[in-house]
């Protein structure tokens, strides 16, 4: 808020200044709870992880290039595919979107100067963290999970698989599903009660409708996922029977409960990516979403269908054909509100002006991916083809042109979308445009010949093949594809890197975007806005005189809420002010409970269990010492 | 601390929503346990199998009665906090806190047993019951170690963030009683 500012405005300013003020250096880092700072923190360390799980791949792919590679051997190819599988899921993609951009930008978008609960937040940032190291310790010793991502038994159990692999990837498991349910617990809350006056439903940005849809999925999805890995955990180090049928356990308890949490995991993976569509297309298009109310439930509605359809991945174990009539017509439904917003997004594009920058064009690149990826899933849905397909490379091209194609491609549009509001620069769009071009070709060489070996017959997980199948050629193309993607990808990582160091000026609304967000200066200051705007549409930052309304309010000093550490609550529904809450300021605690969990999980793994309880215990004692710290307020 | 100049609408904190999220998240937790053990029910002919003896009726049921009777001296603590009545609102938090921890002494002394008499290394059956038990009991150590802090905190002063502390603590309860019926029909199935 750049105005020229008499006396007032400028004491308010200060004032928010003072008390926001961040502790700078490496402490500051440490004990922060801005949303800002830790959703550049889960930034950070998701691209790390990217890159771990994109080396992992290459090296795939670069022993699958020729007929008979020996690169590496058997073992090692299963736990690279499988910690491929789990980093880009668990360590990648979820906490990117909802960690990284919906802590970042959830409370820019709602008019908030904070998540609802500043602490958990860094907490489940940390927490995250230490399962990152946790599960990737298991490279030092050579032990990394070697199941497969969905792990199934009795692969998993110990007679079949003795080492620390599969406890690694059980207890790395129950760790990050703590992690991400308090982060999907926190965006929950933050949505429901710290929404900007007037900021009722039907005008909150679509972008948070996808958050709330995905942060729902997570907390009714994850508890199966957490349940489903303590039961094998139990198995393997205490002899509990709960999939073995010699003891009356049954091996398809495990697959029935990874894929209730695994299939909504789709939708949790996919539905950021629809947020950042419907952010990015209105902006280029210059018009607001079209069917925007239809766009909202359609985005609620895939994650509840999302939880009806999970014995579609179990169509050749054997269930009864009535079950598998069932989940095959409740497959084909979540056809209609995927294709909603696939319309939805087309006819804004088409009754607008777009304007094709980098960003757009990653929306266009997700767009085809994802009708790609959802014609072939929905020949999945048709039992005798999914029976002749199973466990094949057709299965592998169908899944990466959605958790690749359509999940992690808005992601590289939003990440040069948001990047001139994050760093207050501007991004080079010749480079940008160009890494569009190479990672649209690298994703389409290194996918769709999979198809084509996939019903070739070549099966999933083999880590070789003999020639002359008819498969070299494709085998080749895709790895080679693998290379150009990678060189898409770098790219954009040297963009962002030059684009910060050149230091273009990029202001504080570049592309003319309709949300929040873009009202307040890039990068945001501490306290997101000086004054928490007041919403009556949908595109707040397009209603001119609502916003030169903030500005008198600023002289007034309404809802500037400058004599504290403070944001607004508000009613659930229609967004009323109900209360001021006062918000905590940086703290230890978070990032000393989270050490304490990642120790105590090593000592799991390493079988110590009262040493492991002793350190839960001073997890206690650390969100003791957290809580001790209250508001200061008047006795009630 | 600023005063609100906009009219306000009375609502629940943030704090009694989050624990609203938290409940449901657990709640799914204990819905996939004993979805599991109805599972696995149906995949044996014998559930439990059949030379164990059946688990007891008497003492759970006792015990079980309870520990949800502590829901009524929660509520009144709720009540009592949102009205400014801390000394009674601590009084109810007493009486709760002392019939919660003689539930949790006498469950734990019987769980150890029960692990003795069905080992969960026997059957399946066993690793269900004794890890759905274990988990309710977990949950009553959290509810346990909240309403003591709440007991320590409201001791000497009642504020605004401490109310909506204990609230989420009570729904936290209701929720823990719930579940904890549903673990008892649980332990009562066989016999029906």
């Amino acid at each position: 808020m750049a105005v020229v500012a008499p006396s007032p405005e400028r004491t308010r300013i200060e004032n928010l200044e003072r008390l926001w003020a961040a502790r700078p250096g490496l402490l500051g880092w440490l004990t922060t709870v801005d949303h800002k700072k830790i959703g550049l923190l889960y930034f950070w360390t998701t691209l790390v992880f990217f890159a771990a799980g994109g080396v992992e791949a290459l090296l795939m792919r670069t022993q699958l290039a020729t007929a008979n590679e020996r690169l590496v051997g058997p073992e090692t190819f299963d736990q690279l595919m499988t910690m491929h599988g789990v980093t880009m899921i668990f360590f990648f993609i979820i906490p990117i979107t909802t960690g990284a951009f919906g802590n970042y930008l959830v409370p820019l978008m709602i008019g908030a100067r904070d998540m609802a609960f500043p602490r958990l937040n860094a907490l489940s940032y940390w927490l995250f963290l230490g399962a990152g190291m946790f599960m990737y310790s298991s490279f030092l010793i050579h032990q990394a999970p070697n199941a497969g991502w969905f792990d199934y038994v009795p692969l998993a159990l110990r007679q079949y698989n003795g080492g620390l692999n599969v406890d690694f990837y059980a207890l790395g498991l129950i760790f990050t599903t703590v992690a991400a349910t308090i982060g999907a617990l926190n965006l929950i809350v933050t949505i429901f009660k710290l929404r900007a006056p007037g900021m009722s439903w039907n005008r909150m940005p679509l972008f948070c409708f996808a958050m709330l849809a995905a942060s729902l999925s997570l907390v009714f999805a994850l508890p199966a996922l957490t349940a489903d890995c303590i039961f094998l955990e139990l198995q393997r180090k205490l002899g509990f029977h709960f999939f073995d049928q010699a003891h009356g356990g049954d091996p398809l308890l495990w697959q029935h409960l990874f894929w209730i949490f695994g299939h909504p995991e789709v939708y949790i993976i996919v539905l950021p990516a629809f947020g950042i569509a419907t952010s990015i297309i209105p902006t280029f298009a210059r018009h607001k979403m079209v069917a925007f109310p239809l766009v909202a439930m359609a985005e609620l509605l895939v994650a509840f269908i999302g939880f009806g359809v999970w014995a579609h991945h179990m169509f050749a174990t054997g269930l009864t054909s009535t079950t598998l009539v069932f989940f095959a017509a409740a497959s084909m439904m979540v056809v209609i509100p995927s294709t909603i917003q696939i319309y939805a997004w087309l006819m804004t594009v088409n009754i607008g002006t777009p304007e094709f920058r980098a960003p757009l064009m990653f929306i266009g690149g997700f767009i085809l991916f994802f009708v790609i990826g959802g014609l072939s899933g929905i020949m999945f849905a048709a039992i005798p083809f999914d029976q002749a397909t199973t466990d094949t490379y057709f299965v592998v091209a169908h899944f990466h042109f959605i958790i690749f194609g359509a999940a992690v491609f808005p992601v590289l549009g939003g990440i040069y979308y948001w990047f001139p509001k994050v760093t207050g620069r501007m991004y080079d769009e010749r480079l940008a445009q160009l890494s569009f071009w190479l990672t649209f070709a690298g994703t389409t060489l290194t996918f769709f010949p999979m198809h084509i070996v996939g019903l070739l017959g070549m099966t999933r997980r083999i880590y070789t093949y003999d020639g002359g199948l008819g498969w070299d050629a494709y085998n080749l193309i895709e790895t080679i594809g693998g290379y150009v993607l990678a060189t898409g990808l770098l790219l954009i990582a040297f963009n962002i890197v030059r684009s910060y160091r050149r230091n273009v000026p990029a202001g504080r609304d570049p592309f003319r975007g309709g949300t929040l967000e873009w009202t307040t200066t890039s990068p945001p200051p501490h306290y997101n806005f000086a004054v928490i705007p007041t919403v009556t549409s949908p595109y707040p930052n397009w209603d001119e005189p609502d916003r030169e309304e903030d500005l008198r309010k600023l002289a007034r000093g309404d809802l500037v809420l400058d004599q504290g550490h403070e944001t607004p609550e508000s009613t659930v529904n229609d967004a009323w002010p109900s209360a001021v809450a006062e918000m905590p300021p940086e703290s230890p605690w978070p990032i000393l409970a989270a050490a304490t969990v990642t120790v105590a999980f090593f000592l799991l793994l390493t079988q110590h269990y009262a040493t492991a309880g002793a350190f839960f215990v001073l997890t206690v004692l650390a969100a003791a010492g957290w809580n001790a710290h209250e508001p200061e307020e008047a006795t009630g | 601390m600023t005063t609100v100049t906009l009219p306000v609408r009375h609502a629940h904190a943030k704090g009694w929503w989050g624990m609203v999220v938290f409940v449901a998240t657990e709640a799914t937790l204990f819905g996939t346990l004993v979805g599991t053990y109805v599972y696995l029910r149906f995949q044996n002919a014998h559930w439990p199998p059949e030379q164990l003896p059946l688990p007891p009726v008497l003492t759970p049921t006792m015990l079980t009665v309870a520990l949800v009777a502590t829901s009524v001296p929660m509520h009144v603590a709720s009540r009592s906090v949102s009205e400014g009545r801390r000394v009674r609102a601590w009084w109810a938090l007493v009486v709760a806190l002392a019939v919660q921890v003689v539930y949790l002494v006498w469950q734990v002394h019987d769980y150890v047993h029960a692990i003795d008499v069905y080992p969960p290394s026997g059957s399946a059956w066993a690793s269900v019951y004794v890890t759905i038990l274990g988990a309710d009991h977990a949950h009553v150590l959290v509810g346990v170690l909240l309403t003591t802090w709440f007991v320590l905190r409201i001791r000497t002063r009642l504020t605004r963030y401490r109310a909506v502390g204990v609230q989420a603590t009570a729904f936290y309860w209701h929720a823990v009683n719930t579940i904890t019926i549903a673990v008892l029909a649980v332990q009562l199935s066989p016999h029906l």
